[in-house]
């Protein structure tokens, strides 16, 4: 197993807003987070990058316990997240944006930036525009070309198709397919249920923090529940 | 930030603002020997500025070289090390002034009471400063924003109140009869000012190399991710505490060093020398010199600190304010500058290219309105860097 997360429970001062989560993430899977807005989705990726703090449980990457390393250090060991609302550099330029997600990184940059701007060839056209200045969806294919530039195992994208005219939703879908394809895990939090599970080797719903139902994707595809809660019940 | 009036024809600073930025668009594409040749140019331009036919129109009033070393380098100075802090990692600190007083305090304290040499006194005083500045910044730079404004803002007055009440360090008389610096170059430090005028014209290259050099590095590409987005930075694996830490103790240090080389000069500081009003006054001059942009916070610096020297003696304005002096009203002259700007120039008059993208993000749409686009005065945003 690639990466577990075991019964957390995370609180923003006195509120919780995880109630004892656990998932699996097994190596090569892509594994979607469902569930309302509130359900505690975002803070789930921001526990496992190391962004928020968790009052209780353990979150394991590789079999080992990182649930108390910063989260600069989570990077080095390959967990790369999106983060919502993209968090793209407005001052920096695209390409100086992607070569932030190699900070870390001491070896040669070349084949994994050219491997960035084949997946997004819009990103390449535009090398020295600044961030700031990209539209919406262009963001997106820099914060997630950005996560890949740190040569993450396992990768974490937040609602990549927020905001996007359905035509580019489509293909972030691909390229994300594309993406695990060439070997990254992918633990994926998306709004748009349909499409996210269809995509999927298994998938999580999440209520209110906690896990309500966890199945593979095509499975809750099916299921009544989740597609008159998730799926606008057609 | 609303862009309506930022490129606007009716914007009076919109013609100086374009002036300003086809000097930059020109820097940023100038070749190497152009740029040596705008260093040496700045520094000749530094050395013969007392000139006396300068300072008859720049300071009728006052000893011209005196008022560059006080206001005017100092100032330039404590800009170039708050830039640190508040314009390369985007913390806001509004207590600055502590350090200018631990660097001076250092200087007048063990150059009185134990006769250490200057120069010891002063880097014990940029020693001190970092320390303090590690020591404040430990635990408050795990807040954001307006926690750490706060409690920067408590940590000035702190020190300032310390003073005051410490007895050892001279309460609220201060400390009088602080040495000079021992000559130098053949120069000797006594009452003709132009050798502290040419100390500090060497503290201020110094500090700008250094700070140049840092903003190139790793570290300022750090500082400018976290300013920019510090989750983003830290899922970069930028370590975004340890170097919000760094960036508070660099600053730190340059404001210990500014402390120095004023006390130096100073013969006596009292608490009073370092009061509140001092912090928001170098903040003032760096937010409108253009925040994280060196010549634009100098240049910030420079007019806060000379304009209200230079209105001191203007007769007219005495009388208009019936015989106050026109210097008084200095404070409330920036709070209404600096509104002005927020209007018209939120990014300050000499911004960098990057801060200036940072302020007019486009939202992406995410908002409302659709990303910004470069006004006709400047180049297109996507030639940007070279
Ligand atoms: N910074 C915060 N301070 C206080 N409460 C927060 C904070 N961030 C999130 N919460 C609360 O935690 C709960 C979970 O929020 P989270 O952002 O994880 O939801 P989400 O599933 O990602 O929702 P969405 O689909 O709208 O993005 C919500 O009730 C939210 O109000
Ligand atoms: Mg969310």
């Amino acid at each position: 197993m690639l990466l577990e997360v075991k019964d957390i429970n995370v609180h923003y001062g006195k509120i919780a807003a995880l109630k004892g989560i656990s998932l699996q993430v097994n190596e090569g899977e892509i594994v979607s987070l469902i569930g309302a807005n509130g359900a505690g989705k975002t803070t789930t990726l921001k526990t496992i990058s190391g962004l928020r703090p968790l009052t209780s449980g353990q979150v394991l990457f590789n079999g080992e316990d990182i649930s108390k390393l910063a989260g600069h250090k989570r990077v080095q060991l390959g967990i790369g997240q999106s983060p919502e609302g993209r968090g793209v550099f407005p001052g920096m330029t695209v390409q100086e944006n992607l070569l932030m997600g190699a900070y870390t990184r001491k070896d040669d940059l070349t084949a994994d930036l050219d491997e960035v701007y084949e997946l997004f060839p819009r990103l390449a056209e535009r090398k020295n525009q600044f961030g700031g200045t990209m539209s919406g969806g262009e963001q997106q294919m820099i914060a997630i070309g950005r996560a890949l530039m740190t040569k993450p195992k396992v990768l974490l994208l937040d609602e990549p198709s927020m905001g996007l005219a359905p035509m580019l939703i489509a293909q972030i879908f691909s390229i994300i397919k594309e993406i695990n394809k060439r070997g990254t895990t992918v633990l994926l939090v998306e709004q748009n249920a349909q499409q996210a599970l269809k995509l999927s080797d298994r998938a999580y719903v999440l209520e209110t923090g906690r896990v309500v139902k966890s199945a593979p994707g095509l499975d809750l595809l099916d299921d009544p529940q989740v597609r008159a809660a998730y799926l606008g019940g057609h | 930030m609303k862009g309506g009036g930022v490129t606007g024809k009716a914007n009076p600073l919109a013609r100086v603002g374009a002036l300003f930025d086809g000097a930059r668009d020109w820097w940023e594409h100038a070749k190497v020997w152009q740029r040596y040749l705008v260093y040496i140019g700045a520094i000749v331009f530094a050395l013969i500025l007392p000139a006396p036919w300068i300072g008859s129109f720049m300071s009728p009033g006052a000893d011209w070289t005196s008022v560059l070393i006080y206001p005017v380098g100092t100032y330039i100075l404590l800009a170039v090390g708050l830039n640190v802090v508040v314009g390369q990692a985007g913390l806001l600190d509004l207590g600055f002034v502590a350090f200018f007083a631990i660097g001076g305090y250092s200087v007048a304290y063990y150059g009185t009471q134990y006769g250490w040499n200057y120069w010891a006194t002063v880097v014990f005083g940029i020693a001190l400063a970092a320390v303090s500045g590690v020591i404040l910044g430990a635990p408050t730079l795990r807040l954001r924003g307006d926690y750490l404004a706060i409690v920067t803002l408590g940590f000035g007055e702190i020190v300032r109140i310390t003073a005051n009440n410490t007895d050892e360090i001279g309460g609220a008389r201060g400390i009088t009869n602080v040495p000079h610096p021992p000559p130098m170059f053949g120069m000797k430090f006594l009452l003709d000012p132009a050798p502290y005028y040419y100390l500090m014209v060497a503290a201020i290259v110094l500090v700008i190399i250094f700070s140049v050099r840092l903003q190139k590095s790793r570290v300022g590409r750090a500082w400018a991710a976290i300013r920019e987005d510090e989750d983003a930075a830290e899922l970069m694996g930028v370590p975004t505490f340890k170097f919000k830490l760094l960036a508070f103790a660099i600053g730190a240090m340059i404001g210990g060093l500014a402390g120095g080389i004023y006390a130096g000069k100073a013969v006596f500081i009292e608490p009073n020398t370092f009061p509140f009003i001092l912090s928001a006054t170098i903040l003032a001059a760096v937010v409108l010199g253009g925040a994280g942009n060196l010549p634009g916070v100098m240049l910030g610096a420079f007019v806060i600190a000379w304009l209200p020297e230079r209105f001191r003696e203007v007769d007219w304005l005495k009388d208009m304010l019936g015989g106050k002096d026109p210097s008084e009203f200095r404070i409330l002259l920036f709070g209404g500058v600096l509104v002005l700007m927020m209007g018209l120039r939120p990014e300050g008059l000499l911004p960098s290219r990057r801060r200036k993208a940072e302020l007019h993000e486009g939202t992406g749409g995410m908002g409302a309105m659709g990303a910004e686009v470069a006004g006709p005065e400047t180049e297109a945003s996507t030639e940007a860097v070279k």
